[in-house]
């Protein structure tokens, strides 16, 4: 996931369209709960972007999603360790491109209906079909057949075989030992084909899933309210009656109702309260910590001059002071040294970063022939935080003889932007890991197939490729490790990006919120959240 | 009639101007700190007023006394700038309008009256949208979504003034359009010029303010009040003299250009 903010340039699309839809719901006003009821509230600054799970790739779509529909196998709650969620047991065969798994036979949907295997096909084959135009396409192409029936040549993929309604069998192109991390995606939920078929593209409005919570209420822009599904398979969960999630609040404004007890969870604590809450041992008391497996860069340009030179990028990672930053988010981050955040399994503790020498970067600007300095843009989002960051690396490189000028601009418009090769010659992005694998950063940020994709810098080094395409098909976790480390000290080397941080997110809950653990890759689960008396 | 002489008013706004002129043009020897460079570790945590830093240092680090002085250059350059293209333009079309009349007239203030309807601040943000945000872009934008006041009063006086003995006289003596108007009208435009300039530098400051504000006004590193309220926002409850310092400077330049202008007002409609 491109940094954790996706969901506002989704949010710029789906808005106009949930607006036009929950329209005529408006004035519904009071949630219909019954008289104490054990309710979680929280809120978010925007709306929800969807809840159909072909559709959402961001943060907070992924939140009710995963509380809404179930998958094949999820992740540990505070760890990604890969655990059942459906599928009860599963092997994978010796050469890494057959995978079986095994259901349980008491999982139903929110409408009574059991779940089987052909109900993870369809979840699949709908994010696979090209009319849905899924982003999570991408991570099933390798599966046998989907060229096929993506060109409507078969009425379902080839490679997904389902022997009997408890059993489903994945064969795949080529070896990929992570496979089963992509079906932790909330793309590779068990879908109701005939309530997804019956709604169309307003499923999202009506989902229906295996998971914990059902879908009560959806106010857009107000307000969405999940109560438990009473079919879900798990005994004695979920522990709490209904989720309410007021929308369109600022972290600013959720804050003070949290101050207020009105709000049970703050996600993200405004950075100006920040201090104030770690000098305050009673709210220190609740807060939790998590590292997310995010590295924050300062992408560059290396088709555009005077980016073409490797001196010159090496000069800007030298020249921007890291600990200030992380300073600057009140110790909100852990300044990087490469490209792999360090809960990353394949993370290289050895790997030397760049370290804040602005001596060497001006030497490096005067071999280059830059001495007399340059100016270039940055851009970035508009956004408080962001504009903070890009002064202070304004700053910086002011006294190495760089002039920076500081460009913010609208999400949507700079995604579309630092994707085309002639426009942005630097800007300020961060990458969220969807999977705990070296891939999904290299590959995925710097591999010559993306670009124009997410290969922002246009990145290209044949020695690097020549390490990361083999990597892909390594079984072998150590070898496959190895690979990822020496390509990623070839790019450390090269400086496509200033490795800036990774960043650190600290959440808050009241004192009668319980078994409210954090995930580092994915959004926080409510199956076992529970709350006492306030 | 009462003597024509300065009021208190005039004494009081010309002061004040007088005194943000001096700040503007010794920032440097009157600013404490590098404006633009971290002299505090405050990051992230900005830094009550003290006795080093009077006024406090902000989330970067940055001494809030130096930017609120070197951000009084902005203000001033740019109101005053905006107002002499305001002027300009005002100026030019009343002119025209006022003492061509006919189509040239109807053509003019239709359109001018088509500018009067869309609020200033959103044509300003559309015109910056479009060009790029620097000191030389703000200014004119300003200058072109303010002028409409202006060349409204000055056709009407022009309109006036063409009708009189002394221009008809030099109208009948062969005197060129061109003549007519530099030589006879407009240095009788002027005295409602110099009021209306007087009266509108403090909205262009506000609109100035207001784009920095909007994150469109003159690009970091440069400091601009705006830009520092806007700024502070997220900082309001913990930090609040990052907003109130900057605001009190709008605040006193807004009223140090309306004294004036006001009391010039008067002393000439007495």
């Amino acid at each position: 996931m491109i940094g954790t903010w996706y969901k506002r340039a989704l949010f710029a699309i789906v808005a106009p369209v949930t607006l036009f839809v929950c329209g005529c719901g408006r004035g519904g006003g009071e949630v219909n709960l019954p008289h104490g009821a054990a309710v979680l509230r929280i809120a978010d600054a925007d709306d929800v972007p969807t809840l159909d799970p072909a559709a959402g790739y961001d943060t907070e779509s992924w939140t009710f999603e995963q509380a809404i529909f179930d998958t094949l196998v999820r992740y540990g709650d505070d760890n990604v360790e890969l655990e059942p969620d459906l599928a009860t047991t599963w092997e994978s065969s010796s050469d890494a491109r057959t995978f079986t798994f095994h259901l349980r036979r008491d999982a139903r949907f929110s409408n009574g209906r059991a779940v089987t295997g052909d109900d993870f096909r369809y979840g699949i084959e709908r994010v696979l079909d090209p009319a849905t135009n899924s982003r999570g396409m991408e991570y099933y192409r390798g599966i046998v057949g989907s060229a096929d029936f993506a060109a409507r040549r078969a009425a379902h993929v080839r490679g997904i075989e389902t022997p009997n309604p408890f059993t489903i069998v994945f064969h795949l192109d080529s070896p990929d030992p992570i496979f089963v991390h992509k079906l932790t995606m909330p793309f590779a939920s068990a879908v109701p084909r005939e309530v997804a078929q019956k709604w169309g593209d307003d499923f999202s409005h009506h989902v229906v899933g295996s998971g914990a919570f059902m879908l009560q209420q959806w106010l857009g822009g107000e307000r969405l309210v999940l109560v438990r599904n009473p079919y879900y398979f798990q005994k004695g969960q979920p522990r709490l009656d209904a989720i309410v999630d007021s929308l369109g609040v600022t972290p600013e404004l959720q804050w003070l109702r949290y101050e207020a007890g009105d709000l049970d969870a703050v996600i993200e604590i405004p950075p100006a309260e920040f201090p104030y809450v770690m000098k305050t041992p009673r709210l220190r008391a609740l807060t939790q910590k998590k590292t997310t497996v995010t590295t924050r860069y300062l992408g560059m340009n290396c088709q555009m001059w005077p980016f073409t030179d490797a001196r010159v990028r090496q000069a800007i990672n030298y020249g921007i002071d890291r600990d200030k930053l992380v300073a600057l988010l009140n110790g909100r981050g852990v300044a990087a040294t490469g490209v792999l955040p360090p809960n990353l399994p394949g993370f290289d503790p050895s790997l030397k970063g760049y370290s804040y020498d602005p001596k060497r970067a001006r030497e490096l600007l005067e071999e280059a022939h830059l001495a007399a300095g340059f100016t270039f843009e940055l851009w970035m989002r508009a956004d408080p935080t962001m504009s903070m960051l890009g002064q202070s690396i304004q700053q910086d490189l002011a006294l190495v003889g760089l002039h920076v000028e500081i460009k913010p601009v609208a999400w949507g418009p700079f995604l579309e932007a630092i994707r085309d090769p002639r426009t942005v010659q630097a800007f300020l992005s961060a990458w969220e890991a969807d999977f705990p694998d070296p891939q999904n950063f290299l590959g995925v940020l710097l591999g010559r197939d993306q670009w124009r994709a997410n290969n922002d810098t246009f990145y290209y080094n044949p020695q690097f490729q020549e390490l990361i395409d083999p990597a892909a098909e390594q079984t072998d976790f150590k070898v496959r490790y190895q690979l990822y480390n020496r390509a990623e000290q070839i790019v450390v080397a090269d400086a496509p990006w200033a490795f800036l941080y990774y960043p650190v997110v600290y959440v808050i809950t009241q004192p009668w919120v319980h078994d409210y653990t954090l995930n580092p890759m994915r959004p926080t689960r409510f199956e076992r959240i529970w709350v006492s008396k306030r | 009639m009462k003597a024509r002489g300065f009021g208190k008013l005039e004494i009081i706004g010309g002061a004040m101007v007088l005194g943000l002129v001096v700040v503007a043009i010794s920032a440097p020897l009157l600013a404490p700190h590098d404006p633009t460079r971290a002299v505090a570790a405050t990051y992230g945590d900005p830094g009550a007023p003290s006795l080093v830093f009077p006024m406090g240092t902000d989330q970067l680090g940055r001494d809030v006394l130096s930017r609120i002085i070197y951000g009084a250059r902005v203000s001033l350059t740019v109101g005053l700038a905006a107002m002499a293209v305001t002027i300009a333009i005002g100026v030019l079309i009343g002119l025209v309008s006022g003492f061509f009349g006919g189509a040239v007239d109807v053509a003019l203030m239709r359109f001018t009256d088509v500018m009067l309807t869309l609020p200033a601040l959103l044509l300003a943000m559309a015109f910056v949208a479009v060009l790029r945000p620097s000191l030389l872009s703000i200014l004119l934008v300003i200058g072109l979504v303010s002028w409409t006041q202006v060349a409204r009063v000055v056709r009407a006086e022009t309109l006036s003034m063409s009708r009189r003995d002394f221009v008809l006289a030099a109208q009948a003596l062969g005197a060129h359009p061109g003549r007519l108007i530099a030589r006879h009208i407009l240095p009788n435009v002027l005295p409602v010029v110099v009021v209306m300039a007087a009266l509108g530098t403090s909205n262009t400051l506000l609109l100035d303010a207001a784009l920095s504000f909007l994150g469109l006004g003159v690009p970091p590193p440069t400091p601009t009040w705006g830009r520092m309220i806007e700024e502070a926002t997220i900082y309001f409850r913990t930090a609040p003299w990052l907003a109130t310092f900057p605001g009190l400077a709008i605040f006193y330049a807004v009223l140090a250009f309306n004294l004036l202008g006001y009391g010039v007002l008067r002393a000439r409609t007495q």
